[in-house]
């Protein structure tokens, strides 16, 4: 029922982003993004599910079966899965930037309160 | 001319308040207006019955004639679609340089920089004014080792035995899975288990034992060999091909170690890549010092992590 | 060698460069701001040499495959890079640009430390190479990492200046609001992957049924809000003041002039694939974009800052330029794209000189400003052009490429005109700040006011002549450069072709070219005019209470713009699923 990992997903999400909207930790606010980035994973990962499907792999097919019944049956998305990759990447490269940037505001404005760090309006 | 200069004090009330929420009933109502709309959407996609896409397909089927490799992900990650992996690998390197940028020491300029004297002013005004707060001087504290009790003791024998043991299992796994091509992805998770593996030995056995590795003298030019390697595998599919990233090196047996032609160049180069890139942006920020805040001038730097005895 | 072989070289050299620069920091302090600016000047030959193919005649289409991964019956895995007349205008902006601002900050920031120059050179160079990948691309997701790169290195650079607090608290808001971006671009572009089993641009037009499902209008709509990030339309702007007026002045510029092209080449592949079954596009973004002129130009009548000023200037003219790609018609389009290249001459030049100014001074605010023209007359020189050549007098470049959009959408009278009101509002914000900042009579002498380096000379003079060429010679630019770039837009049928390797051609289409002469010109003048009535309104009078209410709106909470950010996503889906 890959229905439900669809909504579970759609929920993360949301709960993430309800986090990065209404918290005013800036640590809070990280983790909140990093939600929304878990998400995209689980939503990437069950687009690619196909019913009945085995892993993209070639090398030792499952029982009864041949390379050539795996390339031409049911697998899962293998375009789909470097996808995911590919946003992997990307959250750590922006989470280890969040850090650092989250690190030296609260140096200068000595809280970790995003509401301190209203210097820049209008 | 106008009245506020737009950047006097924000809301700031009383020191340290706890960091609470902000108009949660504004906020509440429009993200699940989103969760909605995002459902919406994604529950008119095709379910798990549907037929696999096209493109999806000819990837399974040109793996192990074209590119010799038997896992399809890996075939599509560093073969067909291996400039998405070069903007990713420079992604990463580009992350690496900011965190660099961000956590990096003062230097010494050699002449008057408007945007000094301008940051000096504004932490004047912004930067709060109040003596620290007790919260404040025990983290200090902790952050420079003055403080006694958990820096200076060492882990227990069994933890530095356990680790001693275990971490060239674990280097040697990490790489041979990437080099016998059994991982998705191949380089990446590999490296990021390279890694993982020189913080285990930081957090159970100190700085000292690491120190020679971490340098950052010996690990950055190990990483730009590693990205200088990957460009020169493009640039080495244009000139022979004339499309970047074609196959330029020879396809061997699959599930041997020199399987995929290119992948196997490209995977390895991305492990040296992406394990140095995380180990600099790591210990980088680990050593982030307090030299930029106008309190903090005249103060020493904060001592690199202290050396346990060994 | 083909042309097509040369097309991923200039994203490969300024990469290239990243990496030389990066270790070359140890040698000497000024080495790596040299190689970036050897880097963009290779990169710069290498696109001049594609784009004489690409705009010769009335404009052709070439397109390339990598990794050797042709398309097979219409259908294509591998990723394409495909050099059409508006990509290759976009490209070339960005690398001549680039190697004129890289200039500028050899010479302003010579004497910085030297890891920092090295730490600078090799951020800026990644962040031009992504928007040269992102404007070459030719692949749904290619596009999104292309964007992504630029805006990571971007920032790090807003917050290079650790020493000012600002700047950190703006990165912070960039980096929160583009992370946004990023997660929607990517679900949207998984969802459309999925549906459609395209990733290619040129395959994904050409699968999108006709009858849109609602999965198709989400995702669209995740892919739109998430360019409109970094485009700066309203409501997801709210960053962009902050991040472009922090950093080093010709990192601000590159912010502005080049960046928020990224965003707006997101939007036209959108728009171009989705003309024909989702054509409520258009009129959201138009409206979008009408908006974001008007707000804009507001908020920027009513700043202090003077960087902020313009970065407020920014999110107007983005907003005009995506009013001028919505319109759908030649003129609105051909215009779009000159003011797209204008754009990023007059608001480099302008931001040269405001960062100058600051360096120089220490002083960013034009309530301490003044004065500046009896000591540094190049510097006052320069930013006066630019000041006239946003408010559009003629013969500078503003004036034509203004007059081409709203003559695109001279059938829509409402939208026509807000437009004349935001012209009018940003030239009374621009007037008001060359006056304040320049031309009022100063008391007191200044306490810092460093020399201009020589280098910051040349790059002010080449980018003011820049703008009065491009003003002269609409007869050479609008038939060569911007009817190419508009017949790619608008006739879909060339697009779909670069599903094929080679080269295609694309129609002709005929524009006016010549300078609009007659009402317009009046229109024009009587705008200006106008507009510097009411720049000395505002200076005796101070701001309007509903002005207020606007900056007051912008609270400066990361929260807050986060809550912006989100009630335009759920404005964008709705618009587009009903």
């Amino acid at each position: 029922m890959i229905v439900v990992n669809y909504v579970a997903a759609g929920c993360v999400f949301c709960i993430g982003l309800f986090a990065v909207v209404a918290r005013r930790d800036v640590i809070k606010i990280v983790m909140g993004l990093s939600l929304m980035e878990a998400s995209t994973y689980l939503l990437l990962v069950s687009m690619a599910y196909r019913r009945g499907a085995t892993a993209p792999l070639l090398s030792n097919p499952p029982s009864g079966q041949t390379q050539r019944d795996v390339v031409h049956g049911t697998v899962s998305d293998p375009v789909l899965q470097n996808f995911c990759l590919t946003a992997i990447v990307i959250g750590i490269a922006v989470t280890a930037v969040f850090l650092t940037l989250a690190v030296r505001v609260a140096q200068h404005y000595r809280s970790v309160d995003a509401a301190d760090a209203t210097a820049l309006r209008g | 001319m106008t009245n506020d200069d737009g950047l006097s004090r924000g809301f700031r009330q009383e020191p340290h308040v706890q960091a609470g929420w902000h108009r949660p009933w504004l906020g509440g109502p429009l993200v699940l207006a989103v969760g909605a709309l995002i459902l919406v959407g994604v529950l008119a996609l095709p379910r798990e019955n549907a037929a696999l896409p096209v493109i999806a397909r000819h990837a399974m089927e040109i793996a192990v004639p074209v590119w010799g490799q038997a896992e399809v992900v890996s075939e599509i990650v560093y073969g067909s679609r291996g400039f998405d992996t070069f903007g990713e690998t420079f992604l990463l390197l580009g992350a690496v340089a900011v965190v660099l940028t961000l956590s990096r020491p003062r230097e010494p300029r050699s002449e008057y920089v408007g945007e000094a004297s301008e940051g000096r002013a504004e932490q004047r005004r912004l930067d709060p004014d109040e003596p620290e707060s007790g919260d404040e001087r025990k983290a200090r504290q902790a952050e420079s080792g003055e403080e006694s009790e958990t820096r200076r003791i060492r882990m227990s024998v069994v933890v530095r035995v356990a680790v001693r043991t275990a971490v060239p299992l674990l280097a040697v796994a990490s790489v041979y899975t990437a080099a016998w091509g059994y991982t998705p992805g191949g380089g990446f998770p590999a490296g990021a288990a390279a890694a993982g593996v020189v913080l285990l030995v930081y957090a159970a056995l100190g700085h000292r034992a690491v120190r020679h590795v971490v340098r950052s003298a010996v690990v950055e030019p190990i990483e730009l060999a590693g990205a200088t390697v990957i460009v020169a595998l493009g640039v080495a599919g244009i000139v022979i091909h004339g499309s970047m990233f074609a196959n330029v090196l020879p396809l061997a047996q699959p599930l041997t170690i020199l399987a995929g032609g290119n992948a196997q160049l490209y995977s390895g180069a991305e492990l040296v890549e992406v394990a140095t890139g995380l180990i600099i942006a790591i210990f980088s920020l680990l050593g982030m010092g307090r030299d930029w805040t106008i309190h903090d001038d005249d103060s020493q730097q904060v001592p690199a992590p202290q050396d346990e005895d060994q | 060698m083909n042309v097509q072989a040369l097309l991923p070289l200039p994203v490969v050299i300024p990469i290239a460069g990243a990496i030389c620069a990066l270790l070359l920091g140890r040698l000497h302090r000024r080495l790596p701001l040299l190689v970036g600016i050897v880097a963009m000047a290779a990169s710069l030959g290498v696109l001049l040499v594609i784009a004489s193919r690409v705009l010769a005649g009335h404009g052709h289409v070439i397109t390339v495959y990598f990794s050797d991964e042709r398309p097979f019956s219409g259908r294509a895995l591998g990723i394409a890079f495909s050099a059409d007349p508006f990509g290759i205008v976009v490209a070339l902006l960005a690398a001549a640009l680039g190697a004129v601002l890289l200039t500028c900050a050899m010479s302003e920031l010579g004497h910085l430390g030297r890891r920092e120059l090295g730490l600078l050179a090799c951020l800026s160079l990644l962040m031009l190479a992504g928007v040269i990948g992102a404007a070459l691309t030719d692949d749904l997701i290619n596009l999104f990492v292309w964007f992504e790169v630029a805006g990571l290195a971007s920032f790090g650079l807003t917050g290079f200046f650790l020493e000012q607090p600002t700047a950190l608290e703006a990165a912070f808001k960039a980096t929160v609001l583009t992370s946004i971006g990023g997660f929607v671009i990517f679900t949207g572009s998984a969802m459309l992957y999925t549906v459609t089993g395209a990733l290619n641009l040129g395959q994904l037009q050409q699968a999108l049924p006709d009858t849109v499902s609602h999965s198709i209008a989400v995702g669209v709509a995740l892919v739109v809000c998430g360019y409109a990030v970094k485009a700066g339309l309203v409501p997801f702007h709210a960053w962009l003041p902050d991040a472009h007026a922090a950093g080093p002045g010709a990192v601000s510029a590159m912010f502005s002039a080049i960046l928020v092209d990224l965003g707006v080449v997101g939007l036209v592949r959108m728009l171009i694939c989705t003309r024909l079954v989702l054509p409520r596009l258009g009129d959201l973004l138009m409206w979008l974009g009408i908006t974001s002129g008007v707000v804009g130009a507001l908020m920027a009548l009513a700043q202090d800052d003077l960087k902020r000023l313009l970065a407020w200037d920014t999110v107007s003219q983005s907003g005009i330029i995506v009013v001028g790609f919505a319109s759908n018609n030649p003129e609105g389009i051909a215009g779009a794209v000159y003011h797209l290249a204008n754009h990023g001459l007059f608001k480099a030049l302008l931001f040269l000189s405001a960062g100058a100014v600051l360096h120089a001074t220490g002083l960013g605010k034009l309530s301490e400003l003044g004065g500046l023209w009896r000591q540094r007359r190049v510097l006052t020189a320069g930013f006066t052009v630019g000041a006239l050549a946003i408010s559009g007098v003629p013969p500078l470049n503003g004036y034509a490429s203004l007059g081409l959009i709203h003559q695109g959408i001279a059938d829509k009278p409402a939208v026509h005109l807000l437009a004349a009101i935001a012209q009018v509002l940003t030239v009374a914000a621009l007037a008001r700040a060359t006056y304040l900042g320049f031309y009022r009579p100063r008391a007191q002498e200044y306490e810092h006011l460093e020399t201009q380096h020589v280098g910051m000379r040349i790059s002010l003079g080449s980018l003011a002549i820049g703008c009065a060429a491009f003003g002269v010679l609409p007869a050479l630019i609008v038939p060569r450069i911007a009817a190419p770039a508009a017949s790619f837009v608008l006739f879909t049928g060339a697009h779909a072709a670069g599903v094929t390797t080679g080269v295609t051609t694309l129609p002709d289409l005929s524009i006016p070219a010549g300078l609009p002469g007659g009402t317009d010109l009046l229109t024009s003048l009587a705008e200006v005019i106008i507009g510097i009535l009411l720049a000395a309104a505002y200076i005796r009078w101070g701001e309007p209470r509903p002005v207020g209410w606007l900056r007051r709106l912008h609270t400066g909470s990361v929260n807050d713009y986060a809550t912006f950010a989100v009630a335009g996503l759920v404005l964008v889906c709705v618009t587009l699923l009903a």
